[in-house]
């Protein structure tokens, strides 16, 4: 039922947001980007430099907002072995998943907001960011997800940390590539989850024209690898190494 | 509470092989083995965390508090908060949530520490809130995996009050230990289990008698310290 799922996802906020190493921490990755383009926008003003800085910042930010959520939420409820007395509840265990990664989403989401507040103020941008921010949100959607599949597969907090981390690079190197190696422009790509993000970003900035359909084509196949993800982790829930074993 | 032909294997090795056992309303049934026996599995299991290889258990989730192997709780909510999430999950309504929370820390004496968080708690208050957490919805029956350890001498009079209460309410209670005096103590019924298999059961005294033994420790380990793997 849908109403569990909420009542896991309102404890796993609580619980986060009591966490302040964790809030800390997504904080200071939410606005390292706005800081750093405002140091570098001193001595350049080519706009083509900093934006492209900005987009691998953006991306990045919807990796790290809600990383330690999803660290602590499978992992290290594993960890902590206060996973196997959640399970004892009569509820089924893909509740629990989706309660989780709304949590996760959530801060992952905080953390895209946070970051392009912070660009808004220091690029004196504020009408693209808007836009920008709907087309990066539901990245934040897919990397809860992914961040939540990875945490499910860890049996300790310090074991997801160390592919989590590694995952942060995925959005940056999809950045970096598109900055150093831009593709040349295939209909397709458009529509690829985080390069798709980072070339409509790229757009929204420069006051290119971006096509709707375009954009909700983006979000529709985002959200759907997002779903798929999402259930691939519920079934990981299912297993019975997750209560058997320490 | 029942289990029938119960087996349980683990990339090939079997925890648990063929167990059936009954465990009796109004009664205290107590689970006995050595580290490895199957005990932790038989009773998760039983929970419905495990599903089984073959065979089935009658007990229905909604009518089961169990605490198995750890406390589990959440450190950065309080004792209020560990409670009331697990009530929520059940579907209490918010009305009930809170008076039931209310009778639970008035039985367990938990009254100075319901507003602390879990982090902040010893080893025995972290085991009675854990209690009361497994507790909140009221449940029929309980299952305990090891309740007593690490307990000091009033948190286990505390758990073995709240055990006797229980029972004579007419619950049905399984529990498991390491410690046969509390067993000899609390249980009215022993199951004895061996590498997956049943090796005996019966009353603290018919298991004593059964064996000639005088104490229930002989008797344990007569009953399990053969060579020989039991066949079941």
């Amino acid at each position: 039922m849908l109403n569990q799922a909420l009542i896991v996802a309102r404890k796993e906020i609580a619980d986060n947001w009591r966490d302040r190493r964790s809030l800390v921490s997504a904080l200071l990755y939410a606005l390292m980007g706005p800081a750093i383009v405002m140091m570098v926008s001193f001595t350049t003003r080519a706009s083509a430099v900093l934006i492209g800085m900005m987009s691998v910042f953006t991306l990045v930010s919807a990796f790290a907002g809600g990383v330690n959520l999803a660290m602590d939420a499978v992992a290290g409820e594993r960890e902590r072995r206060s996973l196997l007395p959640l399970l004892l509840n009569p509820l089924r265990r893909r509740d629990i998943m989706i309660g989780k990664w709304l949590a996760v989403s959530l801060f992952s989401a905080a953390g895209v907001i946070i970051n392009l507040a912070g660009f808004a103020i220091v690029l004196h941008a504020p009408r693209p960011m808007f836009l920008a921010a709907a087309a990066v949100l539901p990245l934040a959607l897919l990397a809860a997800a992914l961040q939540l599949l990875i945490s499910t597969e860890c049996r300790a907090a310090k074991e997801a940390h160390t592919y989590l981390s590694m995952l942060v690079f995925l959005p940056m190197i999809a950045g970096m590539f598109q900055v150093f190696h831009p593709l040349s422009p295939r209909a397709w790509l458009n529509f690829l989850p985080v390069l798709g993000q980072q070339l409509q970003l790229e757009q929204w900035m420069h006051s290119a024209p971006v096509s709707f359909a375009q954009a909700a084509g983006l979000c529709c196949f985002t959200g759907a690898a997002a779903l798929l993800i999402l259930e691939a982790a519920a079934l990981r829930l299912e297993r019975d190494e997750i209560v058997y074993g320490d | 509470m029942e289990v029938s032909n119960l087996s349980k294997s683990f990339d090939g090795r079997s925890a648990v092989r063929g167990l059936s056992f009954q465990a009796a309303d109004g009664a205290i049934t107590g689970l006995l083995g050595s580290n490895g026996a199957g005990k932790t599995t038989t009773l998760r299991m039983l929970c419905g965390v495990l599903q089984p290889d073959s065979g089935s258990t009658t007990i229905g989730q909604d009518s089961l508090g169990a605490l198995l192997d750890h406390t589990g709780l959440y450190a950065r909510l309080t004792v209020r908060e560990n409670m009331e999430y697990f009530a929520r999950l059940r579907g209490m309504p918010s009305r009930a949530i809170a008076d039931r929370i209310a009778a639970v820390i008035a039985t367990l004496n938990l009254e100075t520490i319901a507003e602390r968080r879990a982090a902040n708690l010893s080893q025995g208050e972290r085991m009675r809130a854990a209690l009361a957490r497994a507790i909140v919805h009221a449940p029929r029956n309980l299952v305990l995996d090891e309740p007593a350890n690490g307990l000091d001498i009033h948190s286990v009079r505390a758990l073995r009050d709240l055990l006797r209460h229980a029972r004579d309410a007419g619950a049905a209670i399984i529990f498991s230990s390491h410690m046969l005096e509390e067993v000899r103590a609390l249980c009215d019924h022993i199951v004895i289990i061996d590498r997956g298999c049943l090796v005996a059961e019966g009353s603290p005294a018919a298991l004593c008698l059964q064996t000639a033994s005088a104490s229930l420790e002989d008797a344990f380990v007569k009953l399990t310290g053969t060579q020989e793997v039991p066949a079941c």
